[in-house]
């Protein structure tokens, strides 16, 4: 690339160049401020784990058949993948809009949807660093299994892409740190501490039972927890869909919304 | 466009462009052509539309009206991307990415618009160099000097070799002695052939600086010419006096 226009295999080998560069970019921000972006959520974790898990747990013997310190692994692991993702692309997005350096990489040969790819790039790695993080530290206080890798594995990475989507779309839209957090702290943390992290959903009383129906997070939760401990109490193929939905919904709305140049073009 | 087309086109044509920000009309049917490798400003009063039109040829501002081609290609629809490898930007505001060294802040930039790893690190450091920012390579932006700042940020939008390096107010805010260091780096791009398209609101910059200039006013170019021939044009000895003519005073 230099003084000519680049063509054809030139111009989209330059493109996926600067998605490269995009990702690597995202993805040393979050390594280089770990001590930001990846510690606090995994100490949140285990402090549940310690507090619900340990020391309340004792109250409760089981849940559908599983010992409440490993009922609540598989939601709190999930609970870490989602709060990780928005929080990473909300923060990341509305501070170089901020700052105004965003308008570096929009400006380039990128397309909306190779800039989507870089700026997810980072979110999700940080939401795949905290989920594996806090598996392992709660190694170190129950012994749970993991029943089924691959649905695990796909329910936390669509958890990671809708929610990581989710912070770019509040990221182009924010018009303040305070909206940002308001969806943070308002919307999102309500529906993950209600979509059944930390107890049965048989066990609620109605209009509750059925609220929590329309949570999508509790579909997460639910399929993470049948990938992880082998039962949950909806079926595999509506939980898997709802979280393959929410995260084709949400990299949809993400894409349109760099499409339509929201909070980055005039 | 044939790419024997394209190359005869100039760096910059704008086409009747218009921009609408509500009932607010920013640019209002703009024509302006800036010939491949002339120094070219474009001045105006703060709100005549400078930043609009600039932002429009590199994608930033969508317009409501006219078009905009860079050498030749139009700067929206399937040749956007094309036309961004050959334009350099440097906007008003200083901004730079405070999660990254100044070295790495530069390599990012040639790798975002396409150059390899090994050739934005190589360039960087010219750049570098360049711009006397050798020693602080590993410095992060905040902590740079405000004419440092300003070095990068100019130095950043060189980094993959554009062939028009459009620089918004590159001195404004800064000291007499930054000023001139900055000219010097500015003619030597011009000096290499590269196309330069710079607003100010210092006349006697555009004065020393530039072969061709354009008055922009409510929107239209409402004067163009060489510094001379505007001069003798308006009976004027200055391109202040020309400015002050145009705007009625």
């Amino acid at each position: 690339m230099s003084a000519g226009a680049a063509r054809g295999s030139d111009l989209r080998r330059a493109q996926w160049r600067g998605v490269g560069a995009l990702a690597e970019r995202e993805s040393l921000r979050v390594l280089r401020l770990w001590k930001q972006t990846l510690v606090p959520q995994i100490l949140v974790a285990v402090l549940f784990i310690v507090v619900f898990g340990i020391a309340l747990g004792g109250r409760i013997n089981e849940i559908g058949g599983v010992p409440y310190e490993q009922f609540i692994v598989p939601g709190l692991v999930l609970m870490g993948v989602v709060t990780a993702g928005f929080a990473n692309n909300g923060t990341s997005i509305y501070q170089a809009r901020s700052d105004g350096f965003i308008e570096d990489p929009v400006s380039s040969p990128m397309t909306p949807a190779q800039l989507l790819a870089g700026y997810l790039s980072g979110g999700v790695l940080r939401a795949a660093l905290i989920g594996v993080g806090i598996m392992v530290a709660a190694r170190a206080f129950v012994a749970y299994p993991i029943e089924n890798v691959a649905i695990t594995a796909v329910a936390l990475a669509a958890a990671a892409v809708a929610f990581t989507s989710l912070g770019t779309v509040v990221g182009l839209y924010a018009r303040g740190w305070e909206h940002q957090n308001f969806v943070g702290n308002i919307v999102i943390q309500p529906l993950v501490f209600l979509g059944g992290v930390f107890y049965s959903v048989d066990d609620l009383s109605e209009p509750w039972r059925t609220l929590t129906r329309f949570d999508p997070i509790y579909y997460m939760v639910e399929t993470t927890r049948r990938g992880m401990l082998g039962s949950s109490e909806t079926s595999l193929g509506l939980s898997m869909g709802v979280t393959l939905g929410l995260a084709v919904v949400m990299l949809a709305w993400a894409d349109v919304s760099l499409r339509r140049g929201v909070g980055i073009r005039t | 466009m044939s790419a024997a087309g394209a190359e005869r086109a100039p760096a910059l044509r704008c086409t009747n462009v218009e921009k609408r920000f509500g009932a607010i009309t920013a640019l209002a049917g703009l024509s302006l052509e800036v010939p491949e490798g002339s120094f070219f400003g474009l001045l105006g009063p703060n709100g005549a539309g400078k930043t609009t039109l600039i932002r429009g040829a590199v994608g930033l501002t969508r317009l409501s009206g006219g078009s905009i081609e860079v050498f030749g290609l139009p700067v929206s629809g399937p040749t956007a991307a094309r036309t961004r490898t050959m334009l350099g930007y440097a906007p008003q505001e200083v901004a730079l990415d405070r999660f990254v060294p100044v070295r790495e802040a530069l390599v990012l930039h040639g790798r975002y618009f396409g150059l390899s790893r090994r050739d934005a690190a190589e360039r960087s450091d010219e750049m570098l160099d360049v711009f006397d920012l050798a020693d602080r390579a590993d410095s992060y932006a905040n902590e740079l000097s405000g004419g440092m700042r300003r070095r990068l940020h100019l130095a950043r939008a060189l980094v993959h070799r554009p062939r028009l390096v459009i620089f918004d107010e590159p001195t404004a805010g800064v000291d007499i002695e930054l000023r001139q260091d900055l000219w010097q780096y500015i003619r030597r791009l011009h000096a290499d052939g590269t196309t330069i398209l710079l607003t100010t609101h210092y006349l006697e910059e555009a004065e020393a600086l530039c072969e061709r200039v354009a008055f922009i006013r409510g929107g239209v170019i409402a004067a163009e010419g060489t510094p001379p021939g505007l001069r003798e044009q308006f009976g004027a000895g200055r391109l202040e006096e020309v400015y002050l003519r145009l705007v009625g005073r």
